[in-house]
């Protein structure tokens, strides 16, 4: 029975409910929304204007736009601006394609809610203004029809089971037609309906008489592939067909579903025969030919056989009922305002969303289906995954320059994060996982990372000497005079540096210079390069300290160095020993003399020379310009310099003049002249 | 006065060639006879210059020129570009524009002060024509048609249109314009007028079919018979408005 759960929602009345139906109809009559007449009145003002502008040398003399309909245009202004409006153009744009017109209420509409509404509609010259005219545009395009009754109730029935689609009833007058429509629905004989539907090899088909089902059937064939969601068919219709053994049985599987499908329909054609109304589902060339295939008892031209108005789910007995109840279902508004409200609150959502029933909707919400259908045009939410290893080696690594120009500060950045592990796949993870792989003993894989990375990024000979040695503690050793030429490089003493190097015993020297702070992994060369001393920086190369070394930041000795001079000097080091060291790897630019120093430098200073120059011209000339521009009209005549009276700039060879002023432009003497309008009449 | 001139029997003489008020450009390669035309007719007011466009002689249809300035496609090269900017006076300003409607003149008509452009033309293009040719432009069609380049044939003293214009058309385009139009032929009932001739403020030169009505409609409307070229028309008529208004 009704159901009355809330203000806002509508009473549902089913039409098989006879009692309550034909209480309904008392006094039937099509709402007003629904009607046409307000267009007949002709607003006469309007069509003697257009004819107007249709009559050859009329009034309007060309001052118009026939293309728009507007005009005469009372000044130039006005005639420009409309011509350069996008309204215009796109009338012209229309017109070339043999549409009419549009006035510019509707296409301001148009451009506001930009939907493409398909043809034009040809009654309302300034639809988008009024409010009714919405009303009615909302009503003529919405899936339900309007009716009112006797006690002043407004209620919405499915156009479908009123009207083919393709019969108009006409809404002129007061829509006899429709009314006529809706009374006959109360007779027994004309509540037969028929509800076919197919989908995905899924058919679904009962014949009801008033609220009850007299005959129903149901049919499933495997035809869809599980894995891809997509018909068989309609996979082998993109071309190279598979042969596996799945598709082939879902061909055969179709085959037989259509056979079945037409067998059923068949058997049921007198039922048919007898009914008022055949509502179906079924999308596509296949589905629609088992329905109406050869010896079909339907026809497609048939009037009674027409499309369901909404979206449905899987073709199940259940769904089949839920359809029927659903078409048969009558909403009843107890008054108009609260039907206009609910009218326009549904077509306020976009145009495809009006179409489909809000009783599908809720349904949808409150029986849960346990198989949730899986929205393909949607994009599914992401699941965090980890991101992929990236391998590289470090020897495949070509050479890595560092411009001189490059700011430290980037590369600084760059190496900090890579520290912080925020560059996950660096070499130095990948170091230490070889260095797990080479099946060291477990007392050395306690040493960290750090560590492993600086054994391997050494040369062989230092490899071999750490075999050598016994390896007992977690940290290396750091010799004592390693240790003590760390503290003289960040103690600023120049001369005891010379000294320790001069007085070093062997070839340890070189190893000495080479080792790292466990801390931070710089070498003494970093350390060096760091404290910004160049000289040191020359000594500790000469000595043996190697520019490719990274620390932990992965920065070579001259990418850590933060100022200029410590760089030179790795620069000129390189031109002075090119095969000392192999300087792919150690990010130095590339060598640099003496005398390209010096020609560097002279280039620089010619340029602050060149830029200081350019200013004091500039500013010299500002001076002059704001002292030309203090001095009176009279004045600037009698000083006859060749710049603009207003703004002061120099004059183009043809200055713009009246009078005895000058001007660089047409914007300056209409300024000037407009300052002054009392001397222009003198 | 309008002259009769053929570009290698070809009668189209506004594809290879283009006339403005103060400067006229011939198509490269073309027989001397051509050139030798414009030149004894224009050599003493303003400077006929040989061109090319991207290679083609069909400058005329590719480029959109006035006194002001001169647009040319993207396809222009750079010495093209070049020998033009040398070519021309100083203070006539020389622009390239990347346009999907490369045929420039085709899709533009123009004067000294205003322009028909081709409704689809490109927002940018229609910037860079105003500020480049000092005009004000409007989108609009002729007859129907979108090639309003191709179908109007426009000076500052009148235009010659496409023949099957209405008469509400042409009312609304002489007052859109502001010069007076009527709907013509040339070269023997041609209806791409532009094409067939090419004209400024005081000479025209069409194709050597031109019937002598033709010619007579033309110099009616470009009111030729009265004309000369003078510095008070040409260069110094915006100081002039400005100061007498």
């Amino acid at each position: 029975m009704s159901a009355k759960t809330d203000i806002v929602k509508p009473k549902t009345v089913r039409v098989y409910e006879l009692d309550d139906f034909e209480k309904l109809l008392r006094g039937l009559k099509v709402a007003v929304c629904m009607l046409t007449e307000s267009h007949q009145v002709v607003d006469e003002a309007s069509v003697i204007k257009r004819l107007n502008a249709l009559t050859i040398g009329g009034p309007s003399d060309g001052n118009c736009c026939s293309c728009c309909g507007v005009g005469p245009f009372e000044t130039r202004a006005q005639q420009t601006a409309h011509y350069k409006h996008h309204w215009h153009t796109h009338n012209l744009k229309r017109k070339l394609f043999g549409k009419t017109p549009l006035s510019l209420g509707q296409f301001n509409s148009r451009q506001d809610d930009n939907s493409s509404v398909s043809g034009s509609d040809s009654e309302g010259d300034d639809g988008g203004t009024k409010p009714t005219n919405d009303l009615f545009a909302a009503a003529t395009r919405h899936c339900k029809a309007f009716f009112t009754n006797h006690y002043g109730q407004v209620f919405c029935i499915y156009r479908c089971i009123l009207h083919h689609r393709k019969e108009e009833l006409s809404t002129d007058g007061d829509g006899q037609a429709w009314v006529e429509r809706c009374q006959r629905l109360s007779i027994p004989g004309f509540q037969r309906w028929a509800i076919l539907m197919i989908s995905g090899g899924h058919f679904a088909g009962a014949i009801f008489s008033g609220g009850t089902a007299v005959v129903h059937k149901t049919h499933h064939s495997y035809v869809t592939r599980r894995g891809q969601g997509q018909a068989q068919a309609t996979r082998d219709q993109h071309g190279n067909a598979p042969r596996s053994a799945g598709a082939s049985l879902r061909r055969y599987n179709q085959a037989q579903f259509l056979e079945h499908v037409q067998e059923i329909v068949a058997s049921w054609a007198e039922d048919l025969i007898g009914c008022s109304l055949v509502l179906y589902r079924a999308v596509g060339a296949s589905n629609q030919a088992a329905l109406f295939g050869k010896n079909s008892p339907l026809k497609r031209d048939d009037l009674r056989v027409r499309a369901l108005p909404f979206p449905t789910r899987k073709p199940t007995y259940k769904e089949v009922k839920r359809v029927h109840e659903t078409v048969a279902s009558i909403e009843v508004y107890d008054t108009m305002e609260l039907f206009q409200k609910a009218l326009i609150a549904s077509t306020a959502k976009p145009l495809t969303k009006s179409g489909s029933d809000s009783n599908v909707e809720r349904s949808k919400k409150t029986q849960k289906s346990p198989n949730k259908p899986i929205d393909r045009a949607k994009s599914r939410e992401r699941t965090p995954r980890e991101l992929p290893t990236q391998v590289t080696s470090s020897e495949d690594e070509g050479p890595c320059f560092i411009d001189s120009e490059t700011p430290v500060g980037w590369i600084k950045t760059l190496s900090e994060q890579s520290s912080r592990g925020i560059i996950t796949n660096s070499r130095k993870d990948l170091l230490n996982d070889t260095a797990i792989a080479s099946g060291r003993s477990s007392d050395s894989e306690q040493n960290d990372a750090q560590e492993n990375k600086e054994q391997t990024t050494k040369k062989k000979k230092k490899k071999k000497q750490d075999d050598s040695k016994p390896v007992k503690k977690a940290p290396p050793k750091i010799p004592a005079n390693v240790k003590k030429m760390w503290k003289i490089i960040s103690s600023n003493e120049f001369n005891s540096l010379e000294t320790i190097i001069e007085s070093w015993e062997g070839d340890d020297l070189e190893a000495a210079c080479n080792t790292q702070d466990p801390a931070d992994g710089n070498t003494a060369l970093h350390k060096a390069a760091i404290a910004a001393k160049p000289e040191m920086v020359t000594q500790i190369l000469t000595a043996g300290g190697d520019p490719c070394v990274k620390n932990h930041l992965l920065q070579t000795p001259y990418a850590a160095s933060p100022h200029h001079d410590t760089r030179v000097a790795f620069r000129l080091f390189q031109a002075q020993y090119p095969e000392k060291y192999n300087y792919n790897k150690s990010q130095i630019p590339g060598p640099l003399t003496p005398e390209l120093l010096q020609q560097e430098k002279e280039k620089k200073a010619q340029q602050k020379r060149a830029k200081r120059q350019r200013d004091k011209e500039k500013q010299a000339e500002k001076i002059k310009t704001n002292k030309f521009l203090q001095l009176t009209d009279a004045e600037k005549v009698k000083l006859d310099e060749p710049r603009c009276f207003l703004c002061g700039t120099h004059l183009p060879k043809q200055p713009f003049e009246y009078d005895k002023y000058k001007f660089c432009s047409i914007q300056c003497l209409q300024n000037h002249r407009n300052l002054r309008p009392l001397h222009m009449s003198a | 006065m309008a002259v009769r001139v053929q570009f290698e029997n070809n009668n189209e003489v506004g594809v290879f060639s283009k006339l403005t008020n103060s400067y006229c450009m011939v198509a490269i390669g073309g027989s001397e006879n051509f050139y030798s035309v414009f030149e004894a007719e224009l050599a003493e007011a303003i400077p006929v210059v040989h061109v090319s466009i991207a290679g083609c002689r069909i400058i005329g249809r590719m480029t959109v020129a006035n006194k002001n300035g001169l647009l040319v496609p993207s396809s222009t090269t750079d010495t093209e570009l070049q020998h033009i900017r040398n070519s021309l006076p100083d203070n006539v300003k020389v622009q390239r524009v990347e346009e999907r409607l490369s045929a420039l003149g085709n899709v533009i008509a123009c004067n000294d002060y205003v322009a028909l452009v081709h409704p689809d033309l490109d927002r940018d293009t229609e910037e860079i024509l105003a500020d480049t040719l000092n005009v004000e432009v409007f989108r609009q069609t002729v007859a129907g048609n979108v090639l309003v380049g191709s179908y109007i044939a426009l000076t500052n003293r009148g235009g010659l249109v496409h023949p099957k214009t209405t008469i509400q058309d042409q009312d609304e385009l002489s007052s859109l314009l502001q010069v007076p139009l009527v709907a013509g032929t040339v070269n023997r009932g041609s209806e791409v007028v532009a094409a067939g001739m090419v004209v400024n403020d005081w000479s025209a030169f069409c194709g050597m079919d031109t019937t002598s009505t033709e010619i007579s409609v033309i110099e009616s409307v470009f009111k030729l018979n009265d004309a000369k070229p003078t510095a008070i028309t040409s260069t110094m008529r915006a100081s002039l408005i400005d100061s007498m208004s």
